[in-house]
């Protein structure tokens, strides 16, 4: 493709410059975090009782405090958080174009438009990734610090498949993210559709169709509502593929033959 | 190579109900400084867009350095350099960084080209600083360092002088002109200000409602502009009376006596004289010549 590493640098200089890394990072930081306070409070049920509805909402959402339970909420929290603040990610690296009124000095250059919208797409993918390794990581030294038990190598390996699994299929799911803040130009109409996604996706895993819907598989897999064998099969994967494909496909297809007015 | 920069085949541009661009007729000779007027919502930004593949045409074609543009195309771009409606820029990167992103993605591997052009729009003091905090002056140099940057043989201006200081809209007219003399290229300028393109132009393209209601070279143009004589005086009355007994016919508008005859624009110094002989010398003695709203109404008959 016609100048991709140059919009490569391009794009990753914009994100390097930026201080939205600073604050997805602080704010992806808070998922290990809290989980490290559940596994805390969940340890001494005396003093969990202390502290009230914290200590109910943390019985509710967790159980016990131990290594496969930590993994657990982990997982949940990257596949529902990611959701979320990938796709402000995804919202500003398109989006911002159009806010900064800076999309038309893209449009006419050596550079095609095409290696321009890969670079994005390939900027957001390391990046949705690396945030979803360093919460990981954190997590583990988290766990570590407040010394929870059942730890076990295998273990390590569902734990993480888990996490980054789900995170994976969330990343997927970000090109219509990016569509739609090509299509909105700018940042609201995207994060609008965030919203919508996370609400459809809880009223599709309740009615039993989450399997069906791509935007409930990354939580179904994380194990937000069950064990996974039993909530997705080959075809919820082979519908997340597909809807990340079509949307990739009409990004590139909106960024070639749309009028661009600004 | 047909010797046209750019050339457009009927160009229309509908957006829904609306006819921004009807059957635009553009021909843009290699060398020459296009200056394209037209007022507030004329069809000069669209125009533009159309011609750097932005925009689709509803109808017709456009060529541009030889090439037809279609959004399926590569396009000429290497060779052409635009700044098309308000300058932007990444607020958070430098002027710098900027322009390194625009020598990247134009492929230019000649490192110093981004340091040439900075010192080349007197940008150098503020090279390190951040886009965001620029003055919207500096801004627009900093979006014609950026069309400017490599050395194209087509560069595209809308509305270049917006926001310019008076020193800096000279400063670049003498840029663009030096780089169409010695080294022929070709400028394609738009603007709503008579005055900004005039200066600059050899050549002039009027647009009116999406309508291109006349072409013509630069100087027809100056001579086509209805002149006339301003005198302001104390004696309003025996100023009136005194020219009315020359021959001239004067009318009042806005307490100034305005003169349309020839001969009075050619010799405003027998005016004077006349003026000086009936005992009301003029305060004030001007030759004005129409603006660009006023030579619109007159071409389009929208006049009241």
């Amino acid at each position: 493709m016609n100048g991709f590493s140059s919009a490569l640098w391009a794009e990753a200089l914009k994100v390097r410059r930026s201080k939205v890394p600073i604050f997805t990072t602080l704010g992806f930081a808070l998922v290990p975090l809290i989980d490290g306070l559940f596994m805390i409070i969940l340890k001494d049920p005396e003093a969990a009782r202390s502290m009230g509805l914290i200590t109910t909402k943390a019985q509710l959402v967790a159980g016990v405090a131990d290594w496969p339970t930590f993994f657990s909420i982990l997982a949940q929290a990257v596949a529902v958080g990611g959701a979320i603040l990938f796709a402000i990610i995804t919202a500003w690296v398109f989006g911002r174009e159009f806010t900064d009124r800076t999309a038309k000095e893209l449009l006419a250059l050596p550079t095609s438009r095409e290696a321009i919208i890969a670079a994005k797409f390939v900027v957001i993918a390391i990046w949705t990734l690396a945030l979803s390794l360093f919460v990981f990581a954190l997590g583990l030294l988290v766990g570590t610090l407040v010394s929870i038990p059942g730890w076990s190598a295998p273990l390590l390996r569902t734990g993480f498949a888990d996490a980054i699994g789900s995170a994976l299929l969330t990343i997927g799911l970000l090109s219509f993210v990016a569509l739609l803040a090509s299509i909105g130009r700018g940042e609201l109409l995207p994060i609008g559709w965030t919203v919508f996604t996370v609400v459809l996706a809880q009223i599709a895993a309740i009615t039993g169709w989450g399997d069906w819907f791509p935007w409930a598989v990354p939580a179904l897999y994380s194990g937000a509502a069950g064990p996974r064998s039993e909530l997705v099969g080959l075809h919820s994967y082979l519908i997340v593929s597909i809807a990340s494909l079509v949307g990739i496909a009409a990004t590139f297809y909106w960024w070639r033959h749309a009028d661009q007015t600004r | 190579m047909s010797g046209l920069a750019i050339e457009t085949n009927q160009l229309t541009k509908r957006f829904g109900d609306v006819l921004a661009v009807v059957n635009v007729n553009l021909c843009v000779k290699q060398g020459e400084i296009y200056g394209f007027l037209g007022l507030n919502g004329a069809g000069k930004t669209t125009t533009i867009r159309a011609l750097l593949g932005m925009i689709r045409p509803s109808s017709g074609d456009v060529k541009v350095l030889g090439e037809y543009i279609d959004p399926n195309g590569r396009g000429p771009w290497g060779r052409v350099g635009y700044m098309v409606e308000s300058p932007s820029a990444y607020p958070e990167l430098t002027v710098h960084e900027n322009l390194e992103i625009a020598r990247r993605l134009h492929g230019i591997s000649n490192k110093g080209a981004t340091s040439h052009v900075i010192e080349r729009l007197a940008l150098s003091s503020y090279a390190h600083r951040k886009a965001g905090t620029l003055s919207t002056g500096n801004l627009q140099r900093l979006g014609l360092a950026r069309a400017l940057l490599h050395q194209p043989e087509l560069i595209i201006l809308d509305e270049p002088a917006n926001g310019l200081d008076p020193a800096g809209v000279v400063e670049i007219r003498e840029l663009l002109a030096s780089l169409a003399q010695d080294k022929g290229v070709t400028i394609f300028i738009s603007s709503h200000i008579l005055t900004e393109v005039d200066r600059l132009a050899t050549r002039i393209g009027i647009i009116h409602k999406g309508r291109l209601i006349q072409e013509l070279d630069a100087e027809k143009f100056e001579k086509r502009r209805a002149k006339r004589l301003a005198i302001k005086t104390r004696n309003l009355e025996a100023a009136l009376v005194c020219l009315r007994s020359a021959g001239y016919k004067p009318v009042v508008q806005e307490g100034i006596l305005l003169v349309d005859n020839e001969h009075a624009i050619e010799h405003p110094d027998e005016i004077a004289e006349i003026l000086v002989n009936a005992g009301t010398p003029p305060m004030r003695l001007t030759v004005e010549q129409q603006d660009l709203e006023e030579y619109f109404l007159q071409l389009t008959g929208d006049a009241k």
